[in-house]
């Protein structure tokens, strides 16, 4: 394949994926608008002055037809003003760019674990095939994911912040000290992001770990494997050398999206342990009907899980170049 | 194999061991109070402390010219100097003269003037700025856009003496004052219309108690004592945490914990938990927000069709909603959910307004018997005698609608439920997400809905029951009484204190003998802090107020 047909296939993707981004952002746009419940609702109170409602109204704009709002919010997207949030009074690019470093940082941090503690017990497991080891993981693998995080993550509280007294309960960092020691500021924000990061991993954790392990079991049956055995070749050779790599494909692809996923945000996990992430954005943009936030976080999640998905695509693409027309097509 | 696990394990050790050290590193000391909020506030300008805990900060950060505190005895409010060191009323009280403090400045160092207090009331009636006051100056010279005309309004008798003229037949108060003021130096220099947007509002300019030290979105907000300020004294709390924490079981854990001192809107269920720790001191705070159960007075379909006001088929009748009250057991509830944080309402004026409520007024007992004779008496009877009552063909169904995720209301509509049923009324709930509910009790068309009210301080009604529904839009259960109106128009003339406690007498009668809507309880906020905190005050204006006295 060569590069001009390679940054064709590319140039189509990315346009196609423009596209389906501004269908979801104009839909969304109309959706907001005339589902029940508006932005004012929030000026409505004992202690506000009915007319204060109606300032609000017209300076959102609210009192204006959908069309028209919808002209204004095209115009001024194009030139990357998506709006001030209604509830932060900054622009929502702002915004945005306050949590979404954290929310990379935090949901990277989970996704690593999950790939990596997937694989190593995938490879436990694999390695003690249908004896206890296997056995205990694949059961235990199951309960995990059986788990849902708002258990496992008051679990974890109770235990190591309540009882062992080990972690914060919740935040990123030590509120007010530590400022000026950037060694214990870097350690200050382990110390609260580790039980966060263990509850998020521990939902995707038996995903990839079933995924190597049904890949491993798959393709140590193939031709190839037992050629490989029949050679002489020692176990540890064959699964490190060819059937981890040989698995790697389905799991990539399925990994960009994932990852992508995670990066919108994990609600629960921010809510209990008071993280600052997308997540939590989203969710009270949407509850108090903040619109051109609610618009924002939606086309940044859409961003983030495009742009994964194809750098899983491209990665795959790197391991095996065969995969170049039904990946990027 | 054995040896990578090994080192996992190693690992894992040594990272405890690292944690449990940082741990001890961060303990905090006594001279700092960390308060639990559930959610970060928008911004650090009282010009829009439209939430409780922005106007809290507020007060903290900024000096108002009075300054109130609640007076159990006489259960209202009372007036102590803050910014304005004494005023004086002229005869007739249409105009005031405030003597300002000369010794208060910025934290920028400016001192505090009479312009910042001139400019403080331009701004927050100016309707471009859209400050959380706009609209409530009522008592002031003011233009058609409800903007204070500063010209006719103050006259700058010295650099510390404020003359402030209040428009002819107006009722001011010192109430009318207590509002924060805010550097005229910082907001004058920006249009107006920037100010709600503007990074000043991120990194105040205050005048108060305290400053602020940092603000860690969706974190903490930070504030430190002021050593300069006139309020400050050794010995006091030196710096106050607002912890955001979003999870109501994570606040619970940290107060239990004491990663947090104080923690307000607890559940009844938890107190003997947090009293078991042996280092928090529960208590609550009284008569501040009630629960009803709001009867739609008029007919939902013919006020969609031409707003129309008919009465409602089935709650038009007050003689239907007393029989309605009658069949709610509210001690149930009370005593079942509530645990005794709260008590049964008899009306909106709270109890703790001691001098405005008539004490001999006794809530509407549950007696079954009496509902189906008042349901009788207005016609309404099973002729059919299939299970529900009927009136001309009618039959009397309707739908509760109340918002999802509240399971103190969710069991009391389960409540109700079963108790219509057996007087022959259908009842069916409906669960709606709170925006949505809000959005159909605003626009009418709901039969019942149950939900919850916070009172201002001071009493004020007229907001919430004059008739007229195009000029008071917080009258959702559109209920009408022109009585009642001439009562509330009459609070806003020129009377004695004893002759507004009377008129709010006559008023409490008139709708509890009507029930516009079935008044349930009072709900407690309960509160829990740490007994390290000394001086605190628990008092209907709130817990943190005044908190430049804790010790």
């Amino acid at each position: 394949m060569k590069s001009s047909a390679l940054f064709l296939s590319l140039i189509k993707r990315l346009t196609t994926s423009v596209f389906v981004l501004f269908l979801t952002v104009s839909f969304l746009f109309v959706l907001v608008r005339i589902a029940p419940g508006d932005p004012s609702q929030k000026f409505l109170s004992p202690n506000l002055s009915p007319q204060l409602v109606e300032r609000v109204k017209s300076s959102f704009q609210l009192d204006k037809q959908i069309h028209e709002q919808y002209i204004s919010f095209l115009k001024n997207a194009l030139t990357g003003d998506f709006g001030v949030s209604y509830s932060f009074h900054r622009p929502v690019n702002e915004v945005i760019a306050e949590v979404l470093p954290f929310t990379i940082l935090f949901s990277l941090s989970a996704f690593i674990l999950q790939l990596i503690g997937g694989l190593l017990f995938a490879v436990l497991a694999f390695r003690y095939h249908q004896k206890f080891w296997d056995k205990f993981l694949s059961r235990g693998s199951l309960f995990l994911y059986a788990v849902p995080s708002f258990v496992s993550g008051l679990f974890f509280v109770y235990l190591f912040s309540v009882q062992l007294q080990i972690f914060p309960s919740s935040g990123i960092k030590t509120v007010g000290t530590l400022e000026n020691n950037y060694f214990f500021l870097l350690l200050d924000y382990a110390h609260h992001l580790f039980l966060p990061v263990l509850v998020l991993s521990l939902t995707g954790l038996p995903v990839y770990f079933k995924y190597f392990r049904e890949n491993f079991e798959e393709n140590q049956n193939k031709l190839f494997t037992l050629y490989l055995r029949a050679n002489g070749i020692s176990e540890r050779k064959i699964l490190f050398s060819h059937l981890i790599p040989n698995s790697l494909n389905s799991i990539i692809a399925y990994a960009g999206v994932d990852l992508g996923i995670l990066f919108s945000g994990a609600l629960i996990t921010e809510v209990i342990f008071s993280l600052p992430g997308m997540g939590r954005l989203a969710v009270g943009a949407i509850l108090q009907r903040d619109y051109p936030l609610i618009i924002g976080c939606t086309l940044t999640a859409g961003v983030l899980i495009i742009l994964t998905s194809l750098l899983a695509d491209l990665i795959r693409l790197k391991i095996d170049k065969r995969l170049i027309k039904g990946l990027l097509n | 194999m054995f040896i990578v696990w090994k080192n996992i394990y190693i690992f894992f050790l040594l990272l405890v061991t690292i944690f449990v050290g940082c741990k001890k590193i961060s303990t905090d000391n006594n001279t700092q109070v960390v308060i639990a909020i559930p959610s970060d506030i928008e911004r650090i300008n009282p010009l829009f402390s439209y939430s409780v805990n922005e106007g809290n900060i507020s007060e903290l950060l900024f000096l108002s010219l009075v300054k109130h505190s609640w007076d159990d005895k006489t259960g209202d409010i009372k007036t102590e100097p803050m910014l304005a060191n004494s005023w004086e009323w002229n005869s007739d009280s249409s105009a005031i003269t405030l003597e300002l403090r000369n010794d208060v400045h910025w934290s920028d160092g400016v001192l505090v003037t009479i312009d910042d207090v001139i400019f403080s009331f331009d701004v927050y009636s100016d309707p471009v700025v859209e400050s959380y006051l706009y609209g409530s100056f009522k008592c002031f010279y003011t233009n058609n856009d409800n903007h204070i005309i500063a010209e006719r309004t103050f006259e700058k008798i010295s650099e510390t003496k404020l003359k402030i003229n209040f428009a002819p037949g107006s009722t001011p108060s010192l109430f009318t004052l207590d509002f924060p003021i805010v550097p005229k130096h910082v907001f004058d220099k920006m249009p107006r219309k920037e100010i709600a947007t503007a990074k000043e509002n991120f990194s105040p300019v205050t005048s108060g108690p305290f400053t602020l030290e940092k603000w860690e979105k969706n974190q903490a907000i930070i504030i430190k004592e002021n050593p300069k300020s006139f309020l400050h004294k050794d010995g006091n709390v030196k710096r106050i945490i607002f912890k955001v924490i979003p999870d109501y079981n994570a606040r619970l854990t940290q107060l239990k914990n004491g990663e947090v001192d104080l923690a307000e809107y607890l559940k009844p269920e938890d107190v003997n938990g947090l009293k078991n720790t042996g280092s928090l001191v529960v208590t609550s705070l009284k008569g501040r927000e009630y629960d009803y159960l709001g009867w739609n007075n008029l007919d939902p379909v013919q006020f969609k069709k031409n707003h129309k006001i008919v009465p409602n088929k089935l709650f038009g009748s007050a003689k239907v909603r007393q029989a309605l009250s009658m069949a709610i057991n509210r001690n149930e509830i009370l005593s079942e959910y509530l645990q005794g944080y709260g008590e049964l309402a008899n009306s909106p004026i709270s109890p703790i307004f001691k001098n405005a409520i008539d004490e001999k007024l006794q809530p509407y007992v549950f007696d079954l018997a009496k509902v189906k004779t008042l349901l009788a008496e207005e016609g309404w009877i099973d002729k059919d005698q299939n299970g529900i009552l009927e009136k001309n063909g009618v039959e009397f169904n309707f739908t509760l609608t109340i918002s999802s995720n509240n399971p103190r209301r969710i069991f009391a509509a389960t409540v109700f439920k079963n108790t219509f049923k057996q007087l022959g009324i259908e009842m069916n709930i409906e669960q709606l997400e709170l925006g949505m509910l809000i959005d159909r009790i605003n626009n009418k068309s709901v039969d019942a809905w149950m939900a919850s009210w916070i009172i201002p301080i001071p009493l004020d009604l007229k907001f919430s029951w004059y008739s007229n529904l195009a000029t008071t839009p917080m009258n959702f259960p559109s209920y009408q009484n022109k009585e009642l109106d001439a009562l509330l128009d009459k609070l806003e003339t020129k009377i004695s204190w004893q002759q507004k406690n009377e008129i709010y007498k006559k008023i409490e009668a008139i709708l509890y003998r009507d029930q516009p809507v079935t008044f349930l309880y009072w709900i407690d906020n309960i509160v829990a802090y740490n007994k390290k905190i000394k001086n605190i005050e628990v008092t209907p204006l709130g817990t943190v107020h005044h908190c430049w006295l804790w010790q």
